[in-house]
């Protein structure tokens, strides 16, 4: 009876052991295999200092390290890791940052990476010579100096503290170039790669493919696991999702809509995995201050009034890319508004009845009559674009307001903002890492994106503040304040749904995490295949 | 003859003047420019200063006419610059698109003729018999099917019932033929048929009015085989305007297949081109419509030169 009952045991501990195996075998990152995916945009040239695509950033990224990068398991997008910096300390003054550098990286030349090449990257950023360009160089206006005081020593020297520091860092533009070469030609990286990534350049075939081979002399030994990866360009959509569907890519990293997920989950069953989460990128409405009604903020408080964001989620959600109602972060990260707080917002409280009894109020103390009219200004891009348009018209029209929407074609559309030849128009941003400093800069008076032309110095301290502050607690405050602020007190935005980012992929693509922005995470050093 | 083709050579030059000076200006009537596309990406919110530069580093900042002027010179150089949103030569951007375009659209042709002709001469012979309905029924239907729908079904087709998709990457026929005609065969046959369908009725209609002239009755009267009097009078004859009809849809597929090249995710000649606008990429658009303009022009030539081969009253007019 007793070996009866230990036989029994045995054979339930195999059983276990037996099905835990093969999961464990399955956690564990297992090398070999080429990652295909498919990028919807191309890149226009190779410098990530000079270029706003993530047509670049998709195919390219794996080629180069930055100083610091984003987690890659985060799914906030919001927390720095060292990249090429092994450690880094901050002086209690917080102006000064001094970073330690990994030793024996190399680049893809077989030459090694020194601190040298980190500051030559960062003054090419902060500083561009003549005729070259870097986008993102107001970014860093707080940067007094960047010094190398030996080789594997970095020091940022800064002007005043600024929270957003570390992670302005870790921007995924940032890409650590060689200094003999930039010192030679400052354009050489716009036509060409060189980079310390985790692979190598092979080819890039233009409106066709790029290819990656794996750097076996990558410093960051054991990585990456891919022995390649091929990106496909492939602009229309339904061969994007055609792709997928037929195996003949693996993943594709900006996003899919809501519709194309099912069609592939349908398609592909338990073959195919889907992430997603809210996406750091937002539609707005800009009213400009300079016209009238637009100049009175009661009319600007009733049109985000007018607003059912909570029932306009439930139905977006289904067939275009939006879907949580937020504030001016992303939900779930750091800096984002608590649900209760949210609600206390003009147009963000679940009364929608209340709210527009209320728009309707303020419509008529500021003399705007039933029925009133004005032109829409709407980019011509299906989604999300358009179906939040008729929403919005929708919206506007249960307050009486009679709305007529016109559709400017995409590349007339920023010159259409910048001239201010709309009375009330759509605006988006893409953040590429959810910050506030990032994000709300463009809400600033002196902003080239305040196309609203608002001009507002309680935001701008507001905006000052929060970017200065180095308490987390004090920051958050300051950053309800300028939301507030902003959405509420004189509705100088209206705020529509946080974009949603959607991500099906083949199954046996293991290692990589969505995050809220389609710029990060795409140095691929950490995906595997697992057949 | 000689002076005939010398003439019609003559004839090509101020077309494509008036292509490259109509195409130069039009492309500048629609708003938005390739600075802004490129630059005011998903922020929008870069500065006027780098806008302005840049405008100024690719001539942007220039009266039209010296830009149109400087875009002649290098044409009549065959220098087409660069591309204004890549930087990369132009004959860089063509040359890869232009071999896929040519190949798909030397494939349609073929499937087009190997289609066409049999089927419009049966259809002529056998006038109002259920051939001839047969045939009418296959052409019109390809007429009614727009080339990338029949795409679209092609590739559902082999994605639902046999779980395959054609590759997604071109790869040239003398690197792997056999990779290359898996990823084109498909839009050759889609393009193929309806190409067919056109020239199926041109030769129907043209066989019909050959075969009720005198010299056939004549040839009938003779006594002479009816294998010969189709091969060696009829379809001679008859394959004049057939001929026209397929050069001119030959031309059109190097730069006309445009979404059936999307659907198919071919880096073709037709994407370019819609790049190119959608990028507002003066340059490349300029280069591209010259290009194709130049193929239908050349195609023209060529016909011009065949019908004088083969009809003696226009070489001798």
């Amino acid at each position: 009876m007793r070996r009866t009952a230990t036989l029994s045991f045995v054979i339930l501990i195999a059983v276990l052991v037996a099905g835990v195996l093969p999961l464990a075998a399955q956690d564990k990152p297992r090398s070999g295999g080429e990652l295909v995916f498919v990028v919807p945009s191309e890149p226009p040239s190779y410098d990530a200092h000079q270029e706003e695509t993530f047509g670049l950033i998709h195919p390219t990224a794996p080629h180069y390290n930055t100083l610091l990068r984003v987690d890659p398991n985060d799914r906030t997008g919001t927390k720095p890791v060292g990249d090429l910096a092994e450690s880094w300390t901050i002086s209690k003054d917080g102006l000064t940052y001094t970073f330690k550098l990994h030793k024996g990286v190399k680049f893809h030349d077989g030459s090694e990476m020194t601190s040298k090449d980190v500051k030559a990257s960062y003054d090419k950023i902060l500083n561009p010579p003549a005729g070259v360009k870097s986008l993102r160089k107001d970014m860093y206006d707080a940067v007094k100096s960047v010094e190398a005081p030996d080789a594997s020593t970095v020091v940022f020297k800064l002007k005043y503290p600024e929270s957003s520091f570390l992670l302005a860092l870790a921007s995924p533009w940032n890409w650590i170039y060689k200094a003999d070469i930039l010192a030679k030609d400052p354009h050489w990286y716009e036509k060409n790669i060189m980079g310390t990534g985790p692979f190598k350049f092979v080819e890039h075939v233009r409106g066709s493919h790029w290819v990656g081979k794996k750097n076996p002399d990558y410093w960051d030994k054991g990585k990456p696991y891919l022995d390649g990866y091929r990106a496909i360009f492939i602009s229309n959509s339904a061969a994007q999702v055609a792709a997928v569907r037929g195996e003949r890519a693996m993943i594709q990293f900006r996003s899919f809509s809501p519709p194309e997920r099912d069609q592939l989950v349908s398609a592909l069953g338990s073959k195919v995995t889907v992430q997603e989460s809210p996406w750091d990128c937002l539609n707005f409405v800009a009213m400009h201050h300079e016209k009238k009604p637009f100049d009175d903020k009661r009319v600007r408080r009733a049109l985000s009034l007018a607003l059912d964001r909570y029932e306009g989620s439930k139905a977006l959600s289904k067939i275009t890319l939006v879907k949580d109602v937020g504030g001016i972060q992303v939900p779930g990260t750091p800096y984002a508004t608590p649900p209760a707080e949210l609600e206390k917002l003009a147009g963000y409280g679940h009364d929608i009845a209340k709210n527009r009894a209320e728009a309707r109020r303020l419509l008529k103390e500021a003399g705007v009559p039933e029925g009133f009219a004005f032109t829409f200004k709407n980019r011509g891009i299906p989604h999300p674009y358009e179906p939040l348009g008729i929403w919005l018209i929708d919206q506007w029209r249960q307050i009486g307001l009679n709305v007529k929407q016109e559709f400017i074609e995409a590349s007339a559309y920023h010159p259409m903002l910048k001239r201010g030849d709309f009375e009330v128009a759509m605006d988006f941003q893409c953040g590429f890492i959810v910050e506030p400093d990032l994000d709300l800069a463009r809400f600033v008076s002196s902003s080239d994106a305040n196309y609203g032309k608002h001009k507002d110095t309680v935001i701008d301290d507001l905006y000052s503040r929060q970017s200065r502050t180095t308490d987390l607690e004090e920051r958050k405050k300051l950053v309800r304040q300028f939301e507030k602020r902003l959405l509420d007190e004189e509705a100088h935005v209206i705020y529509t749904l946080q974009w949603h980012r959607i991500v099906p992929h083949l199954s046996k693509v293991h290692g990589w995490t969505i995050t809220p922005s389609h710029y990060l995470n795409n140095q691929l050093d950490t995906v595997w295949l697992s057949e | 003859m000689t002076k005939y083709l010398i003439k019609r050579f003559l004839l090509m030059l101020p077309t494509l003047l008036g292509v490259a000076l109509v195409t130069f200006l039009l492309i500048r009537v629609i708003p938005g420019d390739v600075v802004e596309l490129r630059y005011s990406g998903d922020r929008g919110a870069v500065s006027q200063d780098i806008l302005d530069k840049e405008r100024a580093r690719i001539g942007l900042d220039k009266p039209v006419w010296q830009q149109f002027a400087t875009w002649m010179w290098g044409v009549v150089r065959l220098d087409f610059g660069t591309s204004m949103w890549t930087g990369a030569p132009i004959w860089e951007e063509i040359k890869l698109r232009f071999a896929l375009s040519l190949q798909v659209a030397i494939m349609a042709t073929i499937v087009a003729v190997i289609l066409a002709i049999p089927l419009g001469v049966l259809a002529a012979l056998k006038q109002d018999t259920w051939v001839d309905y047969a045939v009418r029924i296959f052409s019109i239907a390809g007429l009614a099917m727009p080339s990338f729908w029949l795409g679209i079904v092609l590739i559902l087709l082999m994605l639902v019932v046999f779980k395959w998709l054609p590759p997604m990457v071109y790869t040239p026929f003398w690197v792997n033929p056999w990779q290359n005609m898996l990823q084109l065969i498909w839009p050759a046959l889609a393009v193929g048929y309806r190409y067919s369908a056109v020239a199926t009725r041109m030769t129907r209609s043209a066989m019909l009015e050959v075969l009720r002239e005198d010299y056939i009755r004549t040839a009938r009267a003779k006594g002479l085989m009816q294998k010969l009097i189709l091969s060696r009078h009829a379809l001679k004859n008859a394959m004049l305007p057939v001929m026209t009809v397929v050069a001119i849809e030959f031309a059109f597929l190097i730069g006309g297949l445009v979404v059936t090249e999307q659907v198919f995710n071919l880096n073709g000649i037709g994407l370019l081109f819609v790049q190119a606008v959608a990028h507002r990429d003066y340059t490349l658009l300029q280069a591209l419509v010259m290009l194709v303009a130049g193929m239908f022009i050349v195609v023209n030539f060529l016909m011009d030169v065949a019908y004088a081969w083969i009809d003696p009253r226009i070489r001798y007019r």
